[in-house]
């Protein structure tokens, strides 16, 4: 799938995390938003199953069996754009510790959504996966250091 | 002695007077505790939500403020300081602790000391009043201050815990607070500008200047534990809270954003259960009563 740089596809756990912070300004409690945001990916992942098997079968549909698969399939398989924490990692190890944390990620895609999501600003069109796992690391010491400047 | 709670944020509205209000309802309530809450505040509004308009207008007319209280006895020996404090305040019918029973005739319950709109003219009365004498502002300001400290202990006398309501802002009777309170809980939101003022509260309440002292005092010797507050669990703060945690003691109770708290203090003159007053709050409110419980028993201990 070809994505422009204004739209593209919510992983799993982007897309949960999109959902929270949309139910954020509904008065709910933690029970209801978690069952919302749950019925939500089932949703969602209905809609992924019957686009497949429009485009790769002549059945028109999904069985139980194949919607409660994907149900059940845990998040951490997805891509999560909040781990590594890397302010964290950062603080931690140093900025070896985090470009290593960094290595895990391969697509530059996820890259920049986890620098979207942990508030990491970098260059939008930074597209080499070493670049960009260095700017996130530059952008993550501008921020430490911006605190312990308040700090005083 | 009694234990000093202050809940303190130099940042406005992250819920210090609403926490210091469930705070003294929970205590009460579920240790069977006689419970001072102080309003520091000039806006007020832990007065407003334990009497309602009427009642605290009335104690402000009586002259039985905190402001009032702290102009007419600075420059006199502490006196019976009954007058000033209204019993059994709030709409939480209070029953005595089982277990407390054999113990104490009592049951727990909710005093105020009523906040007053006058307390920040009174700090600079006071100051101006005390600046003749001693031309030194700074030194003036820290005896106001140990003076403001030494008359709040004095009301702790008739009370097993004492819940200090501070202000945002940095008053000469916040310091004294923080001062004297045996432990500060800091309530904050998790969002971008919590890490400073955590940070700042911190150097404040361990009497550091800069967060390289902060960092030499171990977490688990800190005066302070910050509470998320408006807690949605979304990823952004649970990074935020994973940062916070290097440099911070966090409390793992998590307040959420619930209606039923914002609702809870509507001013109503029914006394009911913490269960009617609470609702799908009151798990959480238990939680922290049930933390800070703990935490309250570490510090006696250490002290």
């Amino acid at each position: 799938m070809t994505m422009g740089k204004k739209t593209r596809v919510l992983s799993g756990a982007s897309l949960e995390a999109y959902f929270r912070r949309i139910l954020r300004a509904v008065d709910l409690s933690d029970d209801q938003r978690n069952e919302i945001v749950r019925q939500l990916r089932g949703e969602i992942a209905l809609l992924r199953v019957r686009k497949g098997a429009h485009a790769g079968s002549d059945e028109d549909g999904v069985t139980a069996s194949s919607l409660a698969n994907i149900l059940d399939a845990p998040v951490a398989s997805e891509f999560d754009p909040f781990t590594p924490n890397i302010i964290v990692v950062l603080r931690q190890g140093g900025s070896d510790a985090a470009l290593a944390a960094l290595a895990t990620i391969e697509s530059a895609e996820d890259l920049h959504t986890l620098a979207r999501e942990q508030r990491l600003h970098i260059d939008d069109d930074l597209s080499s996966i070493a670049a960009i796992r260095l700017a996130i690391v530059t952008a993550a010491e501008r921020r430490v250091a911006n605190r312990m400047a308040a700090a005083t | 002695m009694p234990q000093f709670l202050a809940v303190s944020n130099r940042k406005g509205g992250v819920g210090k007077s609403t926490l210091s209000v469930m705070l003294a309802h929970a205590f009460a309530a579920w240790s069977g505790l006689r419970v001072l809450v102080m309003d520091l505040d000039t806006q007020c509004n832990v007065s407003l939500m334990l009497l309602g308009g009427e009642d605290w207008q009335r104690a402000c007319q009586r002259g039985r403020t905190i402001s009032d209280y702290f102009y007419n006895r600075f420059d006199k020996v502490a006196e019976d300081e009954s007058a000033y404090v209204l019993n059994d305040v709030g709409d939480v019918a209070h029953s005595r602790a089982k277990w407390l029973a054999a113990f104490r005739p009592a049951p727990g319950r909710v005093s105020l000391l009523p906040g007053s709109q006058q307390l920040e003219d009174i700090q600079g009365e006071l100051l101006l009043k005390h600046s003749k004498k001693d031309l030194d502002a700074d030194a003036v300001a820290v005896q106001i201050r140990a003076r403001m400290k030494r008359l709040m202990r004095h009301f702790g006398m008739d009370a097993d815990l004492v819940v200090l309501d501070c202000p945002p802002g940095l008053s000469l009777a916040a310091l004294a607070a923080l001062d004297l309170a045996d432990h500060v809980l800091v309530p904050f939101r998790p969002d971008y500008v919590a890490q400073f003022a955590l940070d700042r509260v911190a150097m404040l309440v361990e009497r550091v200047s800069s967060a390289e002292q902060l960092a030499t005092i171990p977490l688990e010797q800190r005066r302070y534990s910050c509470l998320p507050n408006c807690w949605t669990g979304d990823g952004h703060e649970r990074l935020l809270i994973d940062q916070l945690a290097l440099d911070h003691p966090l409390l793992s109770t998590r307040i959420p954003a619930l209606s039923s708290i914002a609702r809870a203090f509507d001013w109503d003159e029914t006394k009911k259960t913490m269960e009617a007053k609470y609702k799908d709050a009151l798990p959480h409110l238990r939680a922290l009563h049930n933390e800070l419980a703990g935490e309250a028993g570490r510090l006696a201990k250490t002290a």
